[in-house]
């Protein structure tokens, strides 16, 4: 099998703007559109960052991984064939909840993780603030904010890409049940910059 | 490793508790036309004017703007008769291949590739298709899509599809590629065989309709009535024939936003590219390969193999047999060279219905293979047995208006 | 307590039970406890729109039919 360590697989719910995101991040021409099922095969594109090139591959929306149509099992074979990518999952700000459900889903599979909490700036318009530090240390993988409308934090996000983390569902729970301050027990720290 | 689905939610709320805080939400204006455009009674007023406007602006920009008033005189009064004067020896088979016909006084009749082909694609069918995806794009970007599906969703449930089946409809007016591929936005196998049969048999795309405004102007509307019934009768029948089940609409709409202008123009381009970049060497080529079919006298036997099916079945001329061939490759192409034969305007129509329901084109083809053999060779036997089904039938109703 | 697609336009009540396609309405926001506000049932048997979480989610009645909701004084999160 293919070395996959440095492929980019971005995962997140439907129309959270993976696809806009993928742009940014690559250049590319992936159909960005507003509704829920634009992207329905995959595309890939190419990230060089600080001198190390990354296969970016935008994957269909899916709001988790028991695939409920065709464009959702895209996504969810696309994890299983790319064993090692890191996963970026991208949340949408505005309704964090249901992303974190796939997020967490992932995390359970032992990829590592980055969470880019996008759309950002309708979060702020719309008054939803997400403590980004607090989901950092709960999940213990790098979280960053981003807009894809913007352009803002996408060259960080891109910077983060390497410190990608697996982490163990326990200890997540762990911390979200309140422990979140022993970090050196329960995994190391995740070296995200966040602290 | 994996939590049971329940523990993971609850996971998620805690999470979620202990990060997101919600100020007091404000409903904007978009959310206020959210609702108006959702609700039945002020939202199907508002899809049928969105749709017609949708229709009248490609047909008059398309067709009478830039295609009459612009391309129409340059290929006409320039590019055609200073090809017919520079290119040589009028009598000999390059003349034919390129030109065409040396009397021709306009170039849908000339029908040379660099005559007729180029004026179908860059004259007719550029501008209708870069129109058409404008007005798309401003209906993909804004999020109306899925409130036009839950509008359109007890419609589609008849058929064993659900409202967001609106989605590869639309798609496929434009092209019916991408559509094919847009159908896995359905559930079950059942409801994507469904949609990729109907779209390739009934629905007609852009392309073919910027050449249908143009050269049939009149006759658009009964095309577009017999595509549309016939997307009903079959989208029927298929949904008790085929064994699946038909799961219900479940989706999110997303709040309504303004289209980026850059995300606008970069879809737009795209697709201009693909199409100058695919379509436009189909189109020539589709040219070439029909002129070298008549000069081969393949189409001539062709037309008088079929030409009982043809006037008695469908009552339509078997000269209609060439640009059936050429409909393989491109349909828009088929349109034009229908143009130029001489039939009644109801003989038009049924003509025209048939090229747009007769085989979806190569391009369709091929993705649609590639969702998979067995639903594409399924697909083509529906399409056999409902070309002359509705072929026939359309010429018997033609028989009972009197105008057949 | 009534089914969702009972609701009257604007009302809204907390969700108490989901008894068919619970995973797939769970991933659109309809779980235990929310709050849930209808906006629109569209006529013949069409499919409903309600909000959660301020979203809108769109559903086919039968759907709707098995969501079980509890109205009146109680608040939910
Ligand atoms: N306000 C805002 N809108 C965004 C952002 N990212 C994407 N969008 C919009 O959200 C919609 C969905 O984007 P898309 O990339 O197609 O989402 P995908 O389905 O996840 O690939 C589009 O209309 C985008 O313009 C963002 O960061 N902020
Ligand atoms: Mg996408």
């Amino acid at each position: 099998m293919a070395d996959t360590s440095r492929t980019v697989l971005m995962m997140g719910n439907p129309n959270v703007g993976k696809s806009a995101l993928f742009n940014r991040l690559t250049g590319g021409d992936a159909v960005v559109s507003n509704y829920p099922g634009t992207t329905v095969d995959y595309t890939k594109g190419v990230l060089i960052e600080n001198g190390q090139e990354y296969e970016v591959i935008d994957a269909p929306g899916t709001y988790s991984l028991e695939a409920r149509d065709a464009a959702e099992d895209v996504a969810v074979r696309l994890i299983s064939e790319n064993p090692g990518a890191t996963v970026l999952v991208v949340l949408d700000a505005t309704r964090v909840e249901r992303g974190l459900y796939l997020a967490l889903e992932v995390i359970e599979r032992g990829c590592p993780v980055i969470i880019a909490l996008n759309m950002i700036d309708a979060a702020r318009e719309r008054q939803i603030t997400v403590d980004t530090r607090v989901l950092q240390r709960i999940l213990g993988v790098p979280v960053v904010p981003t807009s894809a409308v913007s352009g803002e934090g996408a060259r960080d996000l891109a910077g983060m890409l390497r410190k990608a983390q697996k982490v163990d569902i326990e200890t997540v729970r762990a911390r979200a049940d309140g422990q979140f301050d022993t970090p050196e027990q329960s995994g190391g720290c995740t070296g995200c910059g966040g602290c | 490793m994996a939590l049971p689905v329940q523990e993971r939610w609850d996971l998620v709320d805690i999470i979620a508790r202990k990060t997101v805080a919600a100020g007091a939400y404000r409903q904007n204006l978009g959310d206020v036309l959210g609702d108006l455009t959702v609700r039945p009674l002020t939202g199907i007023p508002v899809a049928f004017a969105v749709l017609y406007a949708f229709w009248s602006i490609f047909s008059s920009f398309a067709g009478a703007l830039v295609t009459d008033g612009f391309m129409v005189k340059v290929f006409d009064s320039h590019w055609l008769p200073w090809l017919q004067g520079a290119w040589s020896d009028p009598a000999s088979i390059h003349y034919f291949l390129f030109v065409g016909d040396p009397l021709a006084e306009n170039c849908f009749e000339a029908f040379g590739m660099l005559t007729s082909g180029l004026f179908v694609a860059i004259g007719v069918v550029l501008p209708a298709i870069i129109i058409f995806y404008l007005m798309m794009t401003v209906l993909e970007d804004s999020g109306y899509l899925p409130r036009l599906a839950v509008l359109m969703d007890t419609v589609f449930h008849r058929i064993g599809l659900h409202g967001y089946a609106i989605v590869p409809v639309i798609l496929g007016l434009g092209c019916n590629t991408p559509a094919v591929t847009a159908t896995r936005v359905l559930e079950t196998r059942k409801q994507r065989f469904i949609m990729m049969t109907l779209l390739a048999i009934f629905i007609p795309c852009g392309a073919q309709l910027g050449v249908m405004l143009e050269v049939i102007p009149d006759a658009v509307g009964w095309v577009m009535l017999f595509l549309l019934i016939g997307f009903g009768i079959f989208g029927f029948i298929l949904d008790r024939i085929i064994p699946g089940s038909n799961p219900e609409i479940l989706i999110d709409v997303p709040p309504y936003h303004w289209p980026l202008w850059e995300n606008v123009t970069k879809k737009l381009m795209n697709r201009t590219k693909s199409f100058l970049k695919d379509a436009v060497p189909f189109v020539l080529f589709g040219v070439l390969v029909v002129n070298v079919l008549y000069l081969a006298g393949i189409i001539g036997a062709l037309a008088d193999l079929f030409e009982p099916l043809f006037v008695t079945w469908f009552g339509v001329p078997k000269e209609t047999v060439g640009p059936l061939v050429a409909a393989f490759l491109r349909k828009d192409l088929a349109v034009a060279q229908l143009s130029a034969i001489a039939m009644t305007p109801y003989q038009m129509i049924t003509a025209v219905v048939l090229v747009s329901i007769y085989f979806p084109c190569v391009a369709t083809f091929v993705v649609m293979l590639r969702e998979g053999w067995k639903e594409l060779a399924a697909a083509v036997a529906v399409l056999v047995a409902t070309v002359f089904i509705y072929g026939g039938l359309i010429h018997a109703v033609g028989i009972l208006m009197g105008v057949a | 307590m009534k089914r969702l697609s009972e609701l009257e336009y604007g009302e809204s009540g907390v969700v108490r039970e989901i008894r068919a396609s619970q995973h797939e309405l769970n991933c659109l926001g309809i779980r235990m406890k929310k709050q849930v506000k209808m906006i629109t049932r569209q006529p013949i048997k069409g499919p409903v729109v309600v909000v959660v979480d301020d979203m809108e989610v769109a559903m086919g009645l039968d759907t709707a039919e098995g969501v079980v909701i509890e109205t009146g004084e109680h608040e939910g999160s």
